[in-house]
C-alpha cells in the first residue's frame, strides 16, 4: 500500500527532479520486479503469442509445423461450424445462469454470514470444502449421487413421493443440472469474496442511514449495494471468465450429452485439438472465445463504473 | 550441482557394477491386464538383467502424455501400450518402428494371434507395428437364471411361439429384452454416454444387424436400412426397455446396474466378466454369463472387437531392449500365465490352453465372440469418428434426430475424414 | 420538539464494560445541553443511547414523553451527527444532505429548498456535487452538521460536531448554532470536550466522568460551584488551582501564608477547622491591587514562568512556603516578571472554594451566582 503510494510519487516527478536516492530507489525496484515481469511475460503472453500464430496455420498433431500459413481460413470454418455456434450459445446461457444464480444465492449467503458473531471460523471452514475439491472429484460424486437409480439423490425424493429424476440422460434437465453441481462447487468462491468484501463496509453509514429512517431494505439499496459495487464487479468477473471455462464438470459427467445438451465450448475446443488433432482450428476458436471474453471483460468494467 | 552429484554417483556404481543396468520404461493405463503384467516382471528382469519401470497412469492422461515423447527425437518411453483408436493417428505421424525386421530375425511366431486382432491392433497396410497386447472385445452378459426360470420358459412360449434359451439370433435376443422388462427389472442397460460408450454400444447393434461401417473401399455404409434399424433398436433399448437415464450412463455405471441385478442383459466389455462373480461388487454372482452378440443368424456374431496393442516407438531409447520385453511379454509361457491371472488373451493357443479353460469355463464363448468379431475403422481420425457417433446417436437417441438423418451426418463427416486420410478416393 | 429523559440508565458493552452508569438526566423541551467530559467518559454511548444506535442495558430513555428503549431510531426522530461524520462514502454532498429526507418522502420542491438554505447557511454551497473522499476534514463535518440540520427533527444529537474546524470557523459555527437553536427551538444535546463551547453555547453543562454523571448544571453556576475538584480542575482554563492547605477557625494557611476568612465563610466551613483541605482558588481571582470591598488577601508567590497570550499574561509561581504545588494566575495583558521574583498578589477570599481532600468533594458553603 504504501510502498504503492510511494512509487507514483516517485514516477510523479519529472526526472530531473529525482534525487540519487530516488533513481537508486528506482533502478532497485525495476531489479526487484524484472524477474517476476519476465515470467509474467513468459508465462501469460508466450502462450498466447503462440496459440495466436498457431491459429493462423494450418497446425495439427499430425503435422506439427508452421509450414502452411492459411490466414483467417481456421476463423471462417470455426465461425461457419454451426456445432461450435451451438457449443457458443449455450456457454453463453450456461454462464449467465451459474454467474447469476450463484451471484444471488452467493449474496444472500454472505449477508447472512456477514451478521453472524459466533462460529464464523466454521461456517467458512464448512463453505471452503466444495470450492476445494478438484472439479473431476466434484463431477464424480455427483455423477454417483445423480445415478438415477442408484443415486442418493433419486432415493431421498422417493422418500417424499417424487418420480425419480433423469438428471443427466434427459436432453431438458441436463444442462440444469450441471448449473446445479457447478452452484455447489463454486458458490463459496462468491460467498467468500462478497463477504469480504461486506465485512470492509464501513459500519457508519449504516448508523447513519438509520437514524435517518432507512429500513434494512433501504439501507441494503442505497448503502450495501453502491459500495460493494466494485467487489460485486470483480466478483462477476472472475466468476465469468471461469465459467466459460467450466470444462471437467461437462467432461466427467456428461460429454456434452445428452445429444449435444451440454455441449460447452471449453470442451468442444479441447476436443477439436486433442480429437480432431487440429491445433490451428482449436487455437482460432480459442482466440474467438478471448475476444468475447475480453469485450464482455471491458464492457461490464465500464457498466459498472458508469454505476458507481 | 545435486543433478552432477547424482550423475557421477550413478556412473560410478554403473561402472563399477557388474554390468551396466538397462531399464525398459513404458507408459501403461491402470487396468487389470496390466497389472498382471507387473506380477510378472521380476521374471524377465531375472532372464535378461533388464529392469522394467511401468509408469501407470488412467486413459485420460495417456494420449496427452505420449505425444509429446513420440515427438520428440528421443523420447523418454522405451516401448508403449496402444489403443486401437490411436492406431491410425500413430502410424500416419510416423511415430512407431516396423517390427517385422525383428519378428523375423527371431523366428517370432505372429500367427497364433486372432486374424482379427492382428489387423486391429498388429498390422497396417501389410506393416507390423504391433503385437496385440490383451483384447476388449464386447460380448453379451446376460442372466442365465432368469433364462432357466420355469415360469418365464412358459411364459416366453406362450408370448414368441419359442423356446427361451441363450440367443441364437439378434433378433431372439430383442425379444428377450422386451419379455424381461417387468417386475422392476430391465431386460436390458445400455452405456449411452457420449462418445465412446454408446459408440461402442451401437457398433455391436450395426454388426448385429448385419450392418458394417464402410465398404472395401472406405465408402461409408451406414445409411442403410441395417442402420437405420441400429439405431431404432438402440433408442428403443434405452428408452422403453432399459433404466432411466441410461442414456448417459458410463460402463461403470452400466456394469452397477447389472451387477445389482435389476437388468437381464449388457453388452460389455469382455473384462467386465470377471467382475459379475466378484462378491463385493455384485449381487448376482454366479447367474451372469457372457456370450458373443448374436448376429443375424446363428454363427454369425455381432461382436465389435477391441484391444491394445505394444509397440516400439522411433523415439525409443533403448528399442532393442524394447524389443527383447516384447518378445518375453508375448511368449506363450508369459502369455498364458497372465490369461491364468484373469487377463484377456489375444493369442488362440492361451484360449485353447487346458487349464485357462479348466480356470475360465467362459473362454471358449470369448474365442468364439473373437473370431466373430467385427472391427471398428482404424484410421487417423477413427478418435473424431467415434466423437462425430457419439453426437449423433446421443440426438438420435434423445429424439432430436431422426436415425437417418443421424446416420446421413455421420456419413458425411465420415466421408470427409476418410477423405481427409487419404482412405476414401 | 420534545424532552429527552434519562432514568438510570446503564450501558454494558458485550464485552462487560459499564461504559455509561446510573444517569439520569432530564433535558427540556428546547433545551441546548452540552455533555462534557474527558475522552472516554461516555459521552458518544450516551449520545448514541438516545439516538436508539446503542441499546440501553438498564434504565429508561423518554423522548416527548414516550419511552423509546425499544424503539428503532427511525422512529425517535432525532438527528445525530457523528463524531466521525459517517457520511455516506458514494453519494455527492447533496445526496448525503438530502437522502434522509428522500427517506421519509418529503418532496422534492421542498428538499431543495432546505438544502439550499442549509448548504448556504454552513458555506458548503460550492460542494454539493463532491464526494466525500474530495472533502476536508472540516468540509465534512460541515456536511454532517447540515445532514442533521436538513432534517428539522425533534432533537438534534452532535457528537463533537465542531472539534475538526479551525478556530475562526469554529467560533462562526458556535454563533450559528446558537443563533440556530433560538430561531428553531429545538432540543440539542451537544458533546464537546472544548471548555469554551461548553460555556458558550449551552443553556446547561452536563460533567461526566468515567461513565457517571458529576454535575449538572447552568454553565456559570457549575463554573462557581464546582461539586469536586474534577469539576473544579476539568473546567475553564487554566482551571482552578487546587492548593493542600490547613484550614482553621476563621483562617486558611497556604504555605507562608495565612488567609482570614470572611464571617461567612468562616461559618460555613466552622465544622472542618483545624483539618487538611485543599483550597481551590481560580486564577482570575488573583489582583495586583488590595480591593476592600471585595475582601482581598495579599498572597506572595515567587514566580516560575510567564505565558503571555496577548490579551492577558498567565504567570505560573509557586506559593511562597509550599514549593511544590505551581499555581497559575490571570494577570493583565502588561504584567511581566522574571522567575524567581517576587509578586504580592491580592486574593478575593471571598471566591475561595475548600474540597475534602478524602472524597474530593467540596466543603458546603453559600452558593454563589
Ligand atoms: N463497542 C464497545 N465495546 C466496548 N467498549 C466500548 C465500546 N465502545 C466504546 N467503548 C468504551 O466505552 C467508553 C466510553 O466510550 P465513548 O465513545 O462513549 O467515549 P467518549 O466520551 O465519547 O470519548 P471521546 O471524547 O474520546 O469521544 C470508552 O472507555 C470506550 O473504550
Ligand atoms: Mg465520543
Amino acid at each position: 500500500m504504501t510502498l504503492a503510494a510511494d512509487d507514483r510519487r516517485l514516477n510523479d516527478l519529472p526526472r530531473a527532479e529525482q534525487t540519487a536516492v530516488e533513481r537508486r530507489d528506482r533502478m532497485f525496484g525495476w531489479l526487484i520486479a524484472s524477474p517476476s515481469l519476465g515470467l509474467l511475460f513468459l508465462v501469460i503472453l508466450f502462450p498466447v503469442f503462440w496459440a495466436l500464430y498457431t491459429s493462423v496455420h494450418d497446425y495439427t498433431l499430425i503435422a506439427p509445423n508452421f509450414d502452411t500459413f492459411n490466414g483467417i481460413d481456421n476463423y471462417t470454418k470455426a465461425l461457419g461450424d454451426p456445432e461450435f455456434r451451438h457449443t457458443l450459445w449455450l456457454t453463453a446461457f450456461f454462464v449467465a445462469a451459474v454467474v447469476l444464480l450463484e451471484f444471488a444465492l452467493g449474496f444472500l449467503v454472505a449477508l447472512m454470514l456477514n451478521s453472524v458473531e459466533r462460529f464464523k471460523a466454521i461456517y467458512y471452514a464448512i463453505l471452503l470444502c466444495p470450492l476445494l475439491m478438484n472439479p473431476v472429484i466434484v463431477g464424480l460424486i455427483w455423477r454417483m449421487f445423480l445415478h438415477p437409480s442408484l443415486g442418493i439423490v433419486n432415493y431421498l425424493l422417493s422418500l417424499v413421493g417424487i418420480d425419480p429424476v433423469n438428471w443427466l440422460g434427459s436432453t431438458k434437465v441436463a444442462l440444469w443440472t450441471i448449473v446445479m453441481v457447478d452452484i455447489w462447487h463454486q458458490v463459496s468462491f462468491m460467498i467468500v469474496l462478497l463477504l469480504a468484501g461486506l465485512s470492509a463496509l464501513p459500519r457508519e453509514p449504516y448508523e447513519a442511514a438509520r437514524v435517518d429512517g432507512a429500513s434494512a431494505l433501504r439501507s441494503f439499496w442505497h448503502i450495501t449495494v453502491p459500495l460493494m459495487l466494485p467487489v460485486i464487479a470483480v466478483t462477476l468477473l472472475i466468476r465469468l471468465i471461469f465459467a466459460v471455462k467450466t470444462y471437467d464438470l461437462v467432461y466427467i459427467m456428461t460429454r456434452g450429452g445428452p445429444g449435444v445438451a451440454t455441449d460447452l465450448v471449453s470442451y468442444f475446443i479441447y476436443r477439436t485439438a486433442f480429437v480432431g488433432l487440429n491445433i490451428g482450428e482449436a487455437s482460432a476458436m480459442s482466440a474467438i472465445l478471448l475476444a468475447v471474453i475480453m469485450g464482455l471483460t471491458v464492457w461490464l468494467h465500464r457498466y459498472m463504473r458508469s454505476l458507481t | 550441482m545435486l543433478k552432477k552429484w547424482l550423475l557421477a554417483a550413478a556412473l560410478a556404481t554403473g561402472l563399477s557394477g557388474p554390468a551396466f543396468a538397462e531399464t525398459v520404461n513404458i507408459l501403461m493405463e491402470g487396468v487389470p491386464d496390466t497389472e498382471y503384467v507387473k506380477t510378472l516382471l521380476p521374471e524377465f528382469t531375472k532372464e535378461t538383467g533388464i529392469e522394467v519401470n511401468l509408469e501407470v497412469v488412467n486413459y485420460a492422461e495417456m494420449h496427452t502424455k505420449l505425444v509429446p515423447q513420440l515427438v520428440a527425437p528421443k523420447g523418454s518411453y522405451s516401448a508403449i501400450v496402444v489403443d486401437f483408436y490411436w492406431v491410425g493417428e500413430f502410424t500416419k505421424a510416423g511415430w512407431l518402428q516396423p517390427l517385422d525386421e525383428r519378428i523375423k530375425a527371431d523366428n517370432f511366431d505372429t500367427s497364433v494371434y486372432v486374424p482379427k486382432l492382428m489387423d486391429l491392433v498388429g498390422r497396417v497396410d501389410g506393416t507390423t507395428y504391433m503385437l496385440p497386447f490383451y483384447n476388449y472385445a464386447m460380448g453379451l452378459l446376460y442372466r442365465k437364471d432368469l433364462l432357466a426360470d420355469e415360469k418365464n420358459k412358459t411364459d416366453f412360449k406362450a408370448k414368441y411361439g419359442f423356446d427361451l434359451d441363450v440367443p441364437k439370433t439378434w433378433d431372439e435376443y430383442l425379444k428377450q429384452v422386451e419379455f424381461f422388462t417387468k417386475d422392476g427389472i430391465n431386460g436390458v442397460v445400455n452405456q449411452g454416454l457420449r462418445p465412446d460408450p454408446i459408440a461402442m454400444e451401437w457398433s455391436n447393434y450395426l454388426f448385429a444387424n448385419g450392418g458394417e461401417y464402410h465398404d472395401a473401399n472406405w465408402k461409408a455404409t451406414l445409411n442403410t436400412e441395417a442402420g437405420v434399424k441400429a439405431v431404432e433398436q438402440y433408442a428403443t433399448n434405452v428408452n422403453k426397455y432399459g433404466p432411466i437415464g441410461s442414456a448417459s450412463f458410463s460402463f461403470d455405471e452400466a456394469f452397477n446396474v447389472m451387477a445389482q441385478g435389476k437388468a437381464y442383459s449388457y453388452i460389455t466389455y469382455n473384462f467386465f466378466r470377471a467382475g459379475i462373480d466378484d462378491a463385493s461388487k455384485s449381487a448376482v454372482v454366479g447367474k451372469v454369463e457372457i456370450m458373443p452378440v448374436p448376429g443375424t443368424e446363428a454363427g454369425k456374431g455381432g461382436s465389435l472387437n477391441g484391444a491394445w496393442g505394444w509397440a516400439i516407438p522411433k523415439s525409443s531409447p533403448n528399442a532393442d531392449a524394447a524389443w527383447k520385453f516384447l518378445k518375453w511379454v508375448e511368449s506363450p509361457a508369459i502369455a498364458k500365465k497372465r490369461a491364468l491371472q484373469g487377463g484377456s488373451p489375444t493369442r488362440t493357443d492361451v484360449f485353447d490352453d487346458a487349464e485357462v479353460n479348466a480356470k475360465y469355463p467362459y473362454a471358449k464363448a470369448l474365442k468364439e465372440m473373437l473370431l466373430t468379431s467385427h472391427n471398428f475403422p482404424v484410421f487417423t481420425y477413427t478418435p473424431q469418428l467415434v466423437e462425430v457417433l457419439g453426437r449423433e446417436l446421443s440426438l438420435a437417441v434423445a429424439g432430436e434426430k431422426k436415425p437417418a438423418e443421424a446416420l446421413a451426418a455421420i456419413e458425411t463427416e465420415m466421408t470427409e475424414l476418410a477423405k481427409k486420410d487419404g482412405k476414401l478416393k | 420538539m420534545a424532552s429527552i429523559s434519562l432514568s438510570n440508565v446503564h450501558k454494558f458493552y458485550p464485552n462487560g464494560y459499564a461504559a455509561v452508569r446510573d444517569v439520569s438526566l432530564d433535558i427540556k423541551d428546547g433545551e441546548f445541553m452540552i455533555l462534557l467530559g474527558p475522552s472516554g467518559c461516555g459521552k458518544s454511548t450516551t449520545l448514541r443511547m438516545i439516538a436508539g444506535l446503542e441499546t440501553i442495558s438498564k434504565g429508561d430513555l423518554h423522548i416527548g414523553g414516550a419511552r423509546m428503549n425499544d424503539i428503532d431510531p427511525a422512529d425517535r426522530d432525532v438527528a445525530i451527527v457523528f463524531q466521525n461524520y459517517a457520511l455516506y462514502p458514494h453519494m455527492t454532498v447533496i445526496d448525503n444532505l438530502s437522502f434522509g429526507l428522500r427517506l421519509r418522502g418529503v418532496g422534492r420542491a421542498v428538499i431543495d429548498q432546505r438544502v439550499a438554505n442549509i448548504a448556504d447557511m454552513l458555506g458548503i454551497g460550492e460542494l454539493l456535487s463532491r464526494k466525500p473522499a474530495q472533502l476536508s476534514g472540516g468540509q465534512r463535518q460541515r456536511v454532517a452538521l447540515g445532514r442533521a440540520l436538513v432534517r428539522e427533527p425533534k432533537a438534534f444529537l452532535l457528537d463533537e460536531p465542531l472539534s475538526n474546524l479551525d478556530a475562526k470557523l469554529r467560533s462562526a459555527m458556535r454563533t450559528e448554532l446558537i443563533k440556530l437553536h433560538r430561531t428553531l427551538g429545538t432540543t440539542i444535546v451537544h458533546v464537546t470536550h472544548d471548555q469554551v463551547e461548553a460555556m458558550t453555547m449551552g443553556e446547561r453543562i452536563c460533567i461526566m466522568k468515567d461513565g457517571v454523571i458529576v454535575q449538572v448544571g447552568a454553565p456559570m453556576e457549575v463554573y462557581r460551584n464546582p461539586v469536586n475538584t474534577f469539576v473544579a480542575g476539568f473546567l475553564a482554563s487554566p482551571p482552578m488551582n487546587l492548593l493542600r492547605s490547613r484550614l482553621s477557625a476563621q483562617s486558611l494557611s497556604l504555605g507562608d501564608t495565612v488567609l482570614a476568612l470572611p464571617p461567612a465563610l468562616g461559618q460555613a466551613f466552622a465544622a472542618h477547622a483545624e483539618r487538611e483541605v485543599i483550597a481551590g482558588m481560580r486564577p482570575e481571582d488573583f489582583h495586583l491591587k488590595a480591593d476592600a470591598a471585595a475582601s482581598t488577601a495579599p498572597v506572595k508567590v515567587h514566580a516560575v514562568t510567564t505565558e503571555v497570550l496577548g490579551p492577558e499574561v498567565i504567570l505560573v509561581a509557586t506559593v511562597s512556603g509550599e514549593q511544590g504545588a505551581e499555581i497559575h494566575i490571570r494577570c493583565p495583558r502588561d504584567f511581566r516578571a522574571k522567575p524567581g521574583e517576587i509578586v504580592i498578589f491580592h486574593y478575593d477570599v471571598s471566591q475561595l472554594q475548600l474540597f475534602d481532600p478524602e472524597t474530593t468533594y467540596a466543603l458546603k458553603r453559600p452558593v454563589q451566582i
